[in-house]
């Protein structure tokens, strides 16, 4: 389990990550969302004990990480610029890994050689990106950790890929109960993987939910009624978050139970009407949109 | 076993129990047959295995499955789910009555299909 209480990260005046809360529970897989500069890097970095918060404390396992080499040992982390030592190989790097972390499992270096196929004599180096990016996920799983943090780690590889790490990631939450915490942009991914999902903005946790809540809780409905009055009532009695009219029929984004939406607008008896599930990218956008951070278009 | 669309943007774990449930309804799973594990399921399916476990302890909530400790889950005997079917298809029938209303069917229209059903002759009009 990883808890972050009131903690906050000023770099000079900046003040990167404000006063957050968050805990993610031991197994699940933690989606960490946000705008650009929202402070995601900045949390994740203090959950693998790189930055020391200024103020609150971030603990795994109840034990607080900074500086902690007993707690660090079971944690890995896979930054968004990822490192290796100029001029090593794979196996020269996985040599150093094992000497860190204790639990290394050699056995399972071996298997996950079927899941990358690269020759481990190759320089890392010489690599591509997504190349490089296999070579971190495939050093990490062989550290065996209780919790993987990773910082956009969906860039750069392909589709099959993808697919692949995905799988052995679940297999590893599966049977050992591995925490993860991802950050990325890719929403779709995202949607796929997670099972909590946190939202930041300028510093600040937002929303911090089940996906499948946050799913049930924010609704895409289709409207059209005979009058602009029938319209205007049954959205006074709705928490709606965004509204569009094309032509004769309305968008709503509401928030609320399905149940309650239904029979609200079917009193009134609309011509038209259904509910669509609306995809993580636009339940981000809405979220957004309520503090202040929406897409606008700027005529050029 | 299960097949599930990836552009279908209903919940996974939604999707997971409606494929079970349609299983269980057309009899494919059988009584006290065993779910495939949690993480066998997961890996077959590229699913986060706690989706697959919300989707399971749903299932046993609504009375589809019971769970034998540590054992894994299994079908419910077919008196547990009966009223649960009867349930399901009145909402079906509930959204296909609610069409039939607004097109200006009538209760005796209604009540004709229904006795034609009854005598065995399925005329669509």
């Amino acid at each position: 389990m990883i808890e972050a209480k009131s903690v906050t990260k000023k770099f000079h005046n900046e003040t990167a990550v404000r006063n957050i809360n968050i805990t993610v529970k031991r197994g699940s897989i933690y989606g960490l969302l946000g705008s650009n500069g929202a402070g995601k890097t900045t949390l994740l970095k203090m959950m693998a004990g790189i930055y020391r918060p200024e103020t609150g404390t971030i603990s795994i396992e109840d034990v607080p990480v900074f500086e902690n080499v007993f707690i660090k040992k079971k944690v890995c982390y896979i930054p968004d610029t990822l490192y290796f030592f100029p001029q090593n190989t794979i196996a020269q790097m996985a040599e150093y890994y094992q000497n860190i972390y204790s639990e290394w499992d050699a056995s399972r270096f071996n298997t996950l050689k079927r899941v990358f196929q690269i020759d481990t004599d190759r320089k890392i180096h010489k690599l591509s990106k997504g190349m490089q990016r296999q070579v971190a996920f495939w050093l990490a799983l062989s550290c065996m950790p209780s919790v993987l943090i990773l910082d956009e780690p969906i860039d750069g590889l392909d589709p099959v890929m993808r697919q692949k790490i995905k799988n052995v990631l679940f297999q590893d939450v599966a049977d050992r109960e591995m925490t993860v915490i991802i950050s990325s942009h890719n929403l779709r991914e995202i949607e796929d993987i997670c099972d909590h999902i946190g939202i930041m903005h300028q510093g600040e946790l937002i929303v911090e939910k089940e996906l499948d809540d946050l799913k049930a809780d924010t609704h895409k409905i289709q409207v059209a009624f005979k009058s602009e009055l029938q319209e205007k009532h049954i959205v006074d009695q709705l928490e709606v978050v965004h509204q569009e009219k094309r032509g004769s029929v309305s968008v709503l984004i509401v928030k609320g139970e399905e149940s309650n939406i239904k029979r609200i607008v079917r009193s009134e008896k609309p011509f038209v009407f259904d509910i669509l599930p609306l995809t993580l990218e636009e339940m981000f956008i809405y979220e957004m949109g309520e503090v202040g951070y929406e897409i606008e278009n700027i005529l050029l | 076993m299960f097949e599930l669309d990836p552009r279908n943007r209903k919940p996974i774990y939604e999707q997971l129990m409606e494929k079970i449930k349609e299983l269980i309804l057309a009899e494919v799973l059988t009584v006290d047959e065993k779910l495939p594990s949690v993480r066998m399921l997961s890996k077959e399916l590229t699913i986060n295995p706690n989706t697959i476990q919300k989707a399971y302890r749903e299932l046993e909530r609504e009375g589809y499955l019971y769970s034998a400790n540590r054992k894994g889950y299994f079908v419910a005997p077919i008196e547990l789910h009966a009223d649960k079917k009867v349930n399901e298809l009145k909402t079906q029938f509930q959204h296909l009555l609610r069409e039939a209303v607004y097109l200006g069917v009538t209760k005796e229209q209604i009540a004709q299909w229904f006795d034609e059903i009854e005598k065995g002759e399925e005329k669509s009009d």
